[in-house]
């Protein structure tokens, strides 16, 4: 957090406006969760609930339980994620905050790559519980290197899509009914080789070409999506 | 394009597609060969493969559509990107169902959990939530605005879902650009059918179904349009007899 603040406290007279803004609205992010701590806790007593929920549909079946672990994995991150972009993005709604944001001369990429990063470090703060929680109750090696390169990237590419979208959504009228329709579809392009990378690491011994392939395709997503998003946000935003 | 224009267009286009099916059809069960290993059933590639590629083609079209409209903020351009989601879902469809018919003797079930079947049913729900976006949205610019720039999202997932059909081994043949790994996956019976073509006839057959679809798929775009330019006119007509009631109540 103090190299945050530094960033922050000293506004680069000469240096980077850009970075400075995104850095600004990032440690804004992190301040309000650090306070009220309602994004985080929201999204791990949610997949919480459904992990447990899935252990009981499956719990005859211990074998099949290990088996889908890895899907279940990812499911869950998924569902957590769109309670944590749709509280993250709510929260500039009230009170006019994004407004305000708007108002500033800021650049509206600075804004988005801002909820990107912002969003995407309270997922992996939710991963982080989930490997924990995942090796004790399936028994399998999930805090191995490539899993979580696997799982970082994913968040990425997923929060990327999922900032600009859910952009959109809150400003519809079904606003957070709308948001997994219209973004898990567009996701799973994503999901299938994450998931299959991590169901890779999870055999007795991984195939490293098929690991490597896939997570060349989620990198890919990653830059595809994010550039997409860079491009057309201040299209979402404008009034 | 003008409504006279369109007029004068749509029956030129609505005949030449249904005569080019009709067509179609029948080079499809007479001139086309009988395949070796599948028999008759083959004979659902020529659909299958046309509607798919003419499915692609309007997926395409609508993102041109989307980024016209976010550079010009012409309303054509919507509803061109509109028209033409609509007819790639149903292109989509065709291909999907007529796919699942042949999937039966080929695979011996309609369905698989395969990669790339599994990405074109994401397809299939990418582009059928852009109309659940549209109907949220009751501004017109901006549903406009919001349904190009999802356009395009979707699009470059669709890009993605090309690139990784390629990557990922599957019992679905490619046919055009057949990959090392396609190769291998036929010697090893992977695959029932190899990829390529058997001769030139099966070859003809293809070109002309996919020109048949693409023809169809023009006519529907300028039957589509004008449904649009119509239902405009009806209701800048219903506002104007509501104004001239308000007035006369008034």
């Amino acid at each position: 957090m103090d190299k945050v603040d530094t960033a922050v406290s000293a506004p680069s007279s000469s240096g980077n406006q850009f970075v400075t803004a995104v850095w600004a609205i990032v440690w804004k992010d992190l301040q309000i969760e650090k306070h009220t701590r309602q994004t985080v806790s929201l999204m791990v007593m949610f997949s919480l609930v459904t992990v447990v929920m899935f252990n009981f549909a499956l719990e005859t079946e211990l074998d099949a339980a290990r088996n889908v672990a890895t899907g279940l994995l990812w499911a869950t991150i998924l569902l957590a994620g769109t309670l944590g972009l749709n509280r993250s993005l709510a929260i500039e709604r009230e009170n006019q905050n994004i407004d305000a944001v708007l108002i500033a001369p800021i650049d509206r990429r600075a804004v988005y790559l801002a909820k990107v990063i912002s969003v995407t470090i309270f997922t992996l703060l939710l991963e982080v519980v989930l490997v924990f929680v995942f090796v004790i109750f399936f028994n399998k090696p999930f805090w191995q290197p490539v899993v979580l390169l696997v799982l970082f990237l994913g968040t990425i590419g997923y929060v990327a899509a999922g900032v600009l979208i859910t952009s959109m959504t809150m400003q519809t009228r079904a606003r957070e009914v709308l948001l997994p329709i219209l973004l898990m579809p567009l996701v799973l392009p994503l999901i299938l080789p994450a998931a299959t990378a991590v169901g890779e690491m999870m055999t007795v011994q991984p195939d490293m070409s098929i690991i490597r392939s896939m997570v060349s395709l989620v990198a890919a997503y990653d830059l595809v999506i994010l550039a997409t998003g860079l491009f057309t946000y201040h299209l979402v935003v404008e009034s | 394009m003008s409504l006279p224009r369109l007029n004068r267009w749509i029956p030129i286009f609505n005949w030449l597609a249904a005569i080019t099916l009709v067509v179609s059809l029948v080079m499809n069960f007479y001139y086309a060969p009988t395949e070796r290993t599948m028999g008759n059933v083959q004979r659902i590639f020529y659909f299958h493969v046309g509607t798919a590629w003419v499915g692609a083609v309007a997926f395409f079209v609508a993102l041109v559509g989307g980024a016209l409209y976010l550079r010009q903020k012409r309303e054509l351009w919507d509803t061109i990107a509109l028209s033409s989601v609509e007819i790639g879902l149903v292109f989509l469809t065709i291909a999907t169902a007529a796919g699942s018919v042949w999937g039966k003797p080929a695979w011996n079930t309609w369905w698989l959990w395969s990669p790339r079947l599994t990405l074109i049913t994401v397809a299939w729900l990418t582009y059928a939530a852009y109309f659940m976006l549209r109907g949220a949205i009751e501004e017109h610019e901006k549903r406009a605005r919001f349904a190009a720039i999802y356009v395009i999202v979707a699009f470059v997932t669709i890009i993605m879902t090309y690139i990784s059909i390629r990557i990922f081994r599957d019992i679905h043949p490619v046919v055009f650009g057949g990959t090392a790994e396609a190769a291998q996956g036929a010697s090893e019976g992977l695959q029932e059918f190899e990829a390529g073509l058997e001769s030139m006839k099966m070859g003809i057959t293809l070109t002309v179904n996919t020109v048949t679809f693409t023809i169809m798929y023009i006519a529907w775009m300028l039957n589509r349009v004008r449904l649009q330019y119509l239902m405009d006119r009806v209701d800048s007509l219903k506002m104007r007899v509501a104004a001239r009631l308000q007035g006369g109540n008034a």
